[in-house]
């Protein structure tokens, strides 16, 4: 049997098939001045990273979700994010709680705005991972928005030619079958409604697995020099939505959308026979967004 | 159990447990109070980032009232079991929702039962149609 076993490992390499790599163990056990040295000393950790191939992908196809909620930090117990803020970022962030414990409250993703990441990593609804060697799309069914990682070696946008976007700009490499991602060239945004902002000098490492059939897991550590004092470090969940013939379909904003915001700053609604109210039953091209405060007639 | 009870159980479980998916605020419902609003359904509106039910309302001086109920969107109504074919034009419905703030007649739709007497739980999460719920038999 020996004898066998050998034969077919020589088979396979022979074949120019080689065995699945291990992951390296990697163990969050001190902090890193930047996203990018955190990053480079776990592609350290995994002497350049695993050579990805078709046959080699783990696989992570169905549908998922986020669980725990709709902190960043899923390990939140209390009303406060456990971010460690800068001193400017910390005191926007207590007005903006106040603001909404008086009712006065707005999301910009009321506007049909992308969530943008890191949001995206605990938006509700639909998720879809689908895998390449050379990229792998991670796809939220809100809005639509998808972001891409390169997986083929190529470093970031230069600097010369980046600007802020939505999902940023993502690079990153396997790990066995860990896919560690660093993006940066982030837009500003918030966490979630009741969490802290960020700017756009965020950057981030994620450490994304399949922890079991049903469930994904994604190890983030954020960086921003403008709003945290220290990097956030969270861990969210992902499990399987089993739901019998339950597909994502485009998920346009604009279908349906009649929230205006107040003159307070706060949110409501456009009712049918309001003045702007647009219909989403009537023929035709979309009407121009409302721009009238709620209740007009 | 009988199906009003059954009714509440929805009801309970999943405005208690379950908030709502929306790309907006709930700054303008007032989640400490639910209305109970009877009438036609005008509209289902199966749509995104949000569904909704229109249900025109006669009040007994004769005067009809146009009321929408705001909702989840498609895929997370497909998971509960609520299809575009569960609601239709014309349906008699009773409609549980967290009320606007300011009065007028809209709000965030809790769950509707028809004329039949089956209610239909329209939060995140919510058992599907038809689950056997836990409480007295």
């Amino acid at each position: 049997m020996r004898v066998w076993g050998w034969a077919a490992v020589l088979l396979l390499v022979g074949a120019g098939m080689t065995l699945p790599a291990e992951a390296s163990g990697w163990r969050y056990d001190h902090a890193y001045a930047s996203s990018w040295n955190e990053y480079q000393a776990m592609r350290a950790a995994a002497h350049g990273g695993t050579r990805m191939s078709w046959k080699r992908l783990p696989n992570w196809t169905g549908l998922w979700e986020h669980t725990g909620g709709f902190n960043f930090d899923p390990a939140q117990m209390g009303p406060r994010a456990t971010a460690v803020l800068t001193p400017a970022y910390q005191k926007a962030y207590d007005e903006k709680l106040a603001n909404i414990a008086k009712g006065i409250e707005w999301d910009p993703l009321s506007a049909c705005l992308p969530a943008g990441y890191p949001r995206w990593l605990l938006e509700p609804f639909l998720r879809e991972y689908i895998l390449r060697p050379e990229q792998t799309w991670l796809v939220l069914e809100q809005n639509a928005e998808i972001r891409r990682v390169y997986t083929d070696n190529r470093g970031h946008v230069p600097a010369d030619e980046a600007y802020p976007l939505w999902e940023g700009d993502s690079i990153g490499f396997w790990d066995g079958d860990t896919l560690v991602v660093h993006t940066t060239d982030l837009k500003a945004g918030q966490y979630q409604r009741l969490q802290p902002a960020y700017s756009d000098k965020a950057s981030t490492v994620e450490r994304i697995r399949k922890t079991g059939p049903d469930t994904i897991e994604d190890i983030v550590d954020v960086y921003d020099p403008l709003s945290l004092a220290k990097a956030w470090h969270v861990r969210h969940v992902y499990r399987r939505v089993k739901t019998p013939g339950l597909r994502i379909n485009h998920w346009s904003c604009e279908e349906n959308n009649n929230v205006v915001r107040t003159d307070n700053g706060s949110t409501s609604f456009l009712l049918p026979g309001e003045k702007g109210y647009r219909d989403p039953t009537a023929p035709g091209p979309a009407a121009a967004p409302p721009t009238t405060s709620p209740g007009a007639p | 159990m009988s199906k009003a009870l059954s009714a509440l159980c929805l009801t309970a479980l999943s405005a208690a447990a379950t908030p709502a998916l929306a790309h907006h605020s709930f700054a303008m419902f007032d989640r400490s109070k639910q209305v109970s609003i009877s009438g036609t359904v005008k509209d289902f509106q199966y749509t995104n980032p949000h569904s909704w039910v229109i249900v025109m309302v006669t009040a007994a001086d004769g005067k009809e009232t146009e009321w929408g109920f705001e909702s989840e969107g498609p895929s997370t109504l497909l998971r509960a079991g609520i299809k575009p074919s569960s609601i239709s034009p014309g349906d008699k419905v009773t409609a549980l929702a967290f009320p606007m703030r300011d009065g007028r007649p809209a709000g965030s739709l809790i769950s509707i039962t028809k004329a039949g007497g089956q209610t239909l739980v329209f939060r995140a999460g919510a058992p599907p149609v038809g689950t056997e719920l836990p409480g007295p038999k």
